[in-house]
């Protein structure tokens, strides 16, 4: 069942994506480890930082693309999911500072001294357990996604409305973990990390691996969604997109779909979010804002909602323009964006990867369509042969 | 007393007493209505008269203000939604063709076949031979078969009408709700319609709901006319266009 | 008790004493270093006759034996003891005057007789001011700081008082002093009724401090007042909330009643929204700056012109963004808000590269400044002025959408536009038309804002979300849905923040809309039906 499952996921144009990330995997952080830094072929460890965090978007547009791209449901608040599993690695990475933090003291962490905490907080307990870290970068975001998709979806909260709800949802939380007193390090976030698994976050050897690992995830991620989408399952979703009062009248639980769907999602969010702190070394509520979490949405509609690979590429596209706008021509960088927010939904509404699908797909629809002319009229004759 | 609990024993649908209003305009004003395991009905009316109304109530859209909705004599529709109420067997075409666009007509029909609906079912269902031939079987009966591979979007809007009427079928329902079936349809295809309507009410109950008044004369069934919300006159069309109250609210303008 | 007088003194002086210039009370102070007691009678009600205040601590002095005369120039002194000698203090001034040995200054005798004199000339020259303002000042700080001593001179002074208010006044003021004087149980009960009368802290602070030294068969008097002022001021401060809560409602209705057009009406999710509040804020701005650069004297009509400028250069700009963008994504509302989104990233970097990222300075007409009481609630003209500006706009904009033939063609496009269009509306132009009176009342809002709010590139940003809560919790296409939404809402918010602290309280009110939302899909005041549904 489940091999039928993952088989139907590795088709065509799939295996070559998941072949190329897995390539990156292993190519980059080889070309930085293994090459001379006076070597042509060398990939300076800075770079690779880059593009480590670009997979990380990558994961968090695909996730996005799931439920928007798929199942139609525009959420803005996707940052917060992100931002929930970067928290859960940002603790288990602040505990494992231990006494070496500025205050020295080996239980709780910096701010936490500053605030004159006396003990760590309930929730902190266990986050200095790595496994216990990692299940926390998955149930987190998809108990929130769980608990607020229960609501929303059963309650038929839908299109705008539920963009608009998301939208609150990440800007309470953005407000929430401004505070203090929540325990997670106020304005400052969580920072100054040391190791991961006993090796140095700083190290040349541990950003390559958290590369490959980022490439990794990003392409097991591509196989599930593939997977997903593929599967009747798949086809559900997007009828629920596309005609949802259809699907319900079929007798599907539109609700369940939904919340499947999106609880999946906030996790592949949460995963990418996981993977983005120990790579750019801080974790702070910035991360919660409203306009990161529509500006995800803007990589997905570039690349294209609705395919797989769409998302992913336009993420590093805009992501990598965004890295020079903001280097070259800092002042543009917003007039850049907010053009390509209005060029693609004018002009490419399908996105990149969409819009040459939809090429191929016209094309062997007027193949199609001519076939089918001979037999077209069949069912004209069978009515007049019924008069 | 009697005949009232025998139609009951016998029905596949019943409705008594059903009203409801939006914003205090009464859509539906104590309406009752019986459907016999295996019956075709035809129901007219004039714009407004609640026909629409009606099949949201019976499909779990709407919630009755007040009345009795029951579905093979025992289950109460009004305490089911639309998902419950489908997989109990009753299925609805809607006025506006609504088929899955961005899938193939072979899909939209695998969608709709009367299988494991749930997360995990669907994530992991597998075509069997028995479902095939079944949607083949499908296929043929709406006169799809040549189309089955094409995106359902490139459909003619007959065609998409037969596809949608086709999921219904794979739906396997004792109940077919069919609202405007042939509207914007060309003559040839609105009586191959009737023809596929009778066909399928061999084995189901189908109830209509149409303004071309020559198609329901084509079926030849028991018709219901509905007005502001109730039952104005039942019989057959010869019955029910003679009537003179029929004539005034409907026919006659 | 004698400090306390002091400071009584010093209070009145501190209110009284730019009122007077009269003739100079010095020299008079003067001779009294040679003076025998006849004399020194009559100088006395020589220097209460200048009027003049400030010789109301030397004549304390005087009083209590603390007045000297230097030896060697005869000139007359406050004198403290400070270790082997005396601090000098001018008479008039209270400016120190240096320091003399103790043999270099003789005391100023005193007797009964001019103590009397004394006390009726001080008085006269406060509780009796000829000057209102002064009695009215003199009432007060009795009533501030009430002591026993006063009562004979309090009681003098409302025999002959006249003015409605002085005199009420001063009641009170003699029933505080009344309190901690030895007078009958009776008169305290009375006292007690008239202190209850009076209300506020302050009442509640003296009621307090006797308290503990009252005659135990007042108790229940003195209880019962305390608790019905406090009841009162429990009254007074939840008045005061509900004015907050009200004027946050205000700037909540005045930031979302543009959006209930474009978004409620016309079913744009317009996300430049916040931008065309920030747009009319800066369109004040500038306003301000060349009224200031070149007609200063019309500063104070700098709003009534920017209001117009506003609305004007928003509306221009909401006009061309439904041209140029929106009028193509009809019927996508996803797709329009992510345009829209990217036109409000535009304005926001075009407004930061022309005004820098900094906040710019708006100021306040004279009339927005300042505050008046009412009760014991403070109301600042500029909250007030919000309230009914953002009422009056609620009110035109219902008139307009209600009442006249546009509005009449924009309900009929937005209910069904191929029917409009069919009976000779022009579509396309009430399109334009309404999403520029949207985004023109966004600009007025914002130049409203700009009064209390930090103009700044990110204005727009800190509204956006607040005004589709308040849209969508008062139900989309419902105008009142909308005002009562916004008040219900400010209210809300300024009742949770002294319980949990202003973030806190915002982030429950999210949390509330978005359960409501769960609730009720449709907002507090959805239209229902079939139409709706479909």
């Amino acid at each position: 069942m489940i091999t039928s499952f993952i088989h139907r996921a590795l088709e065509g144009k799939i295996v070559v994506a998941v072949a190329t990330l897995l390539g990156i995997a292993v190519l980059v952080p080889a070309l930085n480890l293994l090459t001379p830094p006076d070597s042509a072929f060398h990939i300076p460890t800075y770079v690779m930082a880059l593009f480590g965090k670009y997979l990380c978007y990558a994961l968090l547009a695909l996730a996005l693309d799931l439920v928007w791209g798929y199942c139609g449901i525009l959420s803005l608040g996707h940052g917060a999911f992100f931002a929930l599993g970067g928290y859960a690695m940002g603790m288990y990475l602040m505990r494992q500072i231990g006494p070496r933090g500025v205050y020295g003291n080996p239980i709780l962490p910096d701010f936490m001294v500053f605030l004159n905490y006396k003990e760590l907080p309930w929730f902190w307990h266990g986050f200095d357990w790595f496994v216990f870290a990692m299940v926390m970068v998955l149930l987190v975001p998809g108990l929130l996604a769980f608990i607020f998709g229960w609501f929303a979806f059963r309650s038929r909260v839908n299109g705008v409305y539920l963009s608009i709800i998301t939208q609150a949802m990440t800007y309470a939380l953005l407000l929430a973990f401004f505070r203090n007193d929540m325990g997670f390090g106020g304005n400052n976030g969580l920072t100054d990390f040391k190791d991961i698994l006993g090796f140095s976050v700083q190290a040349d050897g541990t950003r390559a691996v958290l590369f490959a690992i980022s490439a990794i995830m990003l392409s097991l991620c591509l196989i599930v969604a593939s997977a997903i989408t593929r599967s009747k399952f798949g086809k559900v979703l997007v009828g629920v997109r596309d005609a949802e009062s259809r699907v319900r009248f079929l007798g599907f639980r539109v609700e369940n779909i939904k919340l499947f769907t999106f609880v999946v999602s906030a996790m592949f969010a949460g995963i990418a979010g996981a993977l983005f702190v120990p790579q750019v070394g801080i974790i702070n509520p910035g991360e919660f804002a409203p306009a990161n979490s529509i500006e995800v949405v803007v990589w997905t509609a570039v690349g294209g909602r609705g395919t797989l690979i769409g998302p992913i590429i336009g993420a590093i596209l805009v992501n990598a323009g965004k890295s020079f706008f903001t280097g070259a021509f800092p002042e543009f960088w917003l007039f850049a964006l907010g053009g390509l927010f209005i060029a693609v939904t004018l002009f490419l509404p399908k996105g990149i990867v969409g819009t040459i699908q939809h090429g191929f797909r016209t094309r062997r629809a007027y193949k199609a369509a001519a076939e089918a002319e001979k037999g077209r009229d069949a069912p004209v004759a069978i009515a007049q042969a019924a008069e | 007393m009697n005949t009232i609990a025998e139609t009951r024993t016998k029905s596949l649908l019943y409705l008594e007493n059903v009203s409801v209003a939006f914003d205090g305009f009464k859509a539906i004003n104590s309406l009752s209505f019986v459907v016999e395991p295996g019956e075709l009905r035809a129901i007219i009316g004039p714009n407004g008269a609640g026909k629409t109304t009606m099949m949201d109530i019976i499909t779990g859209k709407t919630r009755p203000d007040s009345g009795t909705v029951l579905f093979e004599d025992s289950i109460d529709l009004t305490k089911k939604d639309e998902a419950d109420i489908a997989q109990l067997g009753i299925g609805r075409k809607f006025q506006k063709p609504t088929v899955f666009e961005s899938h193939t007509v072979w899909d939209n029909l695998e969608l709709a076949l009367n299988r494991d609906r749930g997360v995990f079912g669907t994530l992991f269902y597998r075509l069997t031979a028995e479902d095939k031939t079944r949607i083949e079987e499908i296929l043929e009966t709406v006169r799809l078969t040549h189309r089955k591979d094409e995106y359902a979007a490139n459909l003619s809007h007959g065609q998409k009408q037969w596809l949608e009427i086709g999921m219904l079928l794979a739906q396997e329902p004792k109940l077919l709700l069919v609202d405007e079936p042939v509207a914007g349809m060309t003559d040839a295809e609105t009586v191959e319609t009737a023809i596929l309507l009778k066909e399928i009410a061999k084995t189901r109950s189908v109830v209509v709901v149409e303004h071309d008044m020559g198609f329901i004369r084509d079926l030849g069934v028991k018709v219901t006319c509905l007005a502001e919300g109730s039952v104005l006159a039942e019989g057959s069309i010869d019955f029910v266009s003679s009537d003179p109250k029929v004539i005034e609210n409907y026919l006659g303008r | 008790m004698l400090i306390r007088l002091f400071s009584l003194i010093f209070l009145i002086l501190s209110f009284a004493a730019p009122s007077f210039a009269q003739s100079d009370p010095k020299p008079l102070i003067n001779h009294l270093a040679k003076a025998d007691f006849a004399e020194a009678e009559a100088l006395l009600g020589q220097i209460a006759a200048t009027g003049d205040t400030r010789v109301v601590p030397a004549l304390q002095a005087f009083s209590d034996g603390d007045l000297y005369f230097r030896k060697s120039d005869n000139l007359v002194f406050i004198g403290k003891a400070a270790g082997a000698g005396f601090d000098l203090i001018d008479p008039v001034t209270g400016a120190s005057a240096g320091q003399a040995a103790k043999n270099a200054v003789t005391k100023i005798k005193i007797n009964n007789n001019l103590r009397r004199v004394i006390r009726s000339a001080m008085g006269g020259l406060t509780l009796m001011s000829p000057d209102r303002g002064v009695r009215l000042s003199a009432a007060d700080a009795v009533l501030r700081s009430p002591s026993a001593e006063n009562l004979d001179l309090v009681e003098a002074a409302l025999a002959k008082e006249t003015d409605r208010e002085v005199k009420a006044r001063m009641e009170e003021a003699r029933a505080v002093s009344v309190l901690s004087s030895d007078r009958s149980v009776d008169e305290k009960r009375g006292a007690i009724q008239t202190i209850k009368a009076l209300g506020g802290r302050n009442a509640l602070g003296i009621l307090g401090s006797v308290s503990g030294s009252i005659d135990a068969s007042l108790k229940p008097d003195l209880d019962a007042a305390i608790s019905a002022i406090q009841s009162e001021q429990q009254l007074w401060d939840m008045g005061q909330n509900v004015w907050y809560g009200l004027s946050l409602g205000s700037v909540l209705l005045l930031a979302a009643i543009g959006l209930a057009i474009t978004f409620g009406v016309m079913g744009i999710i317009n996300m430049a929204h916040g931008e065309m509040v920030m747009l009319g804020a800066y369109s004040t701005f500038v306003v301000q700056q060349l009224i200031r650069d070149h007609a200063p004297g019309l500063f104070d009509w700098s709003l009534a012109i920017a209001l117009p400028v506003a609305f004007l250069v928003t509306g221009a700009v909401g006009f061309v963004i439904e041209r140029g963008i929106i009028r193509f994504l009809y019927g996508r509302p996803l797709e329009t808000l992510l345009a829209t989104w990217g036109v409000s990233l535009i304005l926001q970097q075009t407004i930061r590269s022309i005004f820098g990222p900094t906040n710019q300075e708006v100021g306040n007409p004279s009339w927005m400044s300042g505050s008046f009481p009412i009760g014991g609630m403070t109301i600042t003209w500029n909250r007030m002025w919000i309230i009914v500006f953002s009422l009056t706009i609620f009110f035109a904009l219902l008139f307009v959408m209600k009442r006249t033939a546009y509005g009449l063609n924009m309900r009929a496009v937005t209910q069904n536009r191929r029917m409009a269009s069919s009976m000779g509306i022009k579509t396309p132009w009430v399109d334009a038309l309404t999403f520029a009176l949207g985004s023109g009342i966004a600009g007025i809002a914002g130049a409203a804002l700009s009064q209390i709010d930090n103009v700044s590139p990110n204005l727009g940003q800190s509204y956006i979300i607040d005004s589709f809560m308040v849209v969508v919790f008062g139900g989309v296409g419902n105008l009142w849905g909308t005002l009562i939404a916004a008040l219900s809402l400010g209210v809300l918010n300024k009742f949770l923040e002294p319980v949990t602290g202003a973030v806190l309280g915002k982030i429950l009110v999210l949390v509330l809309i978005i359960l409501f939302i769960q609730k009720r899909p449709r907002g507090l005041f959805a239209l229902k039906g079939r139409a709706v549904e479909a």
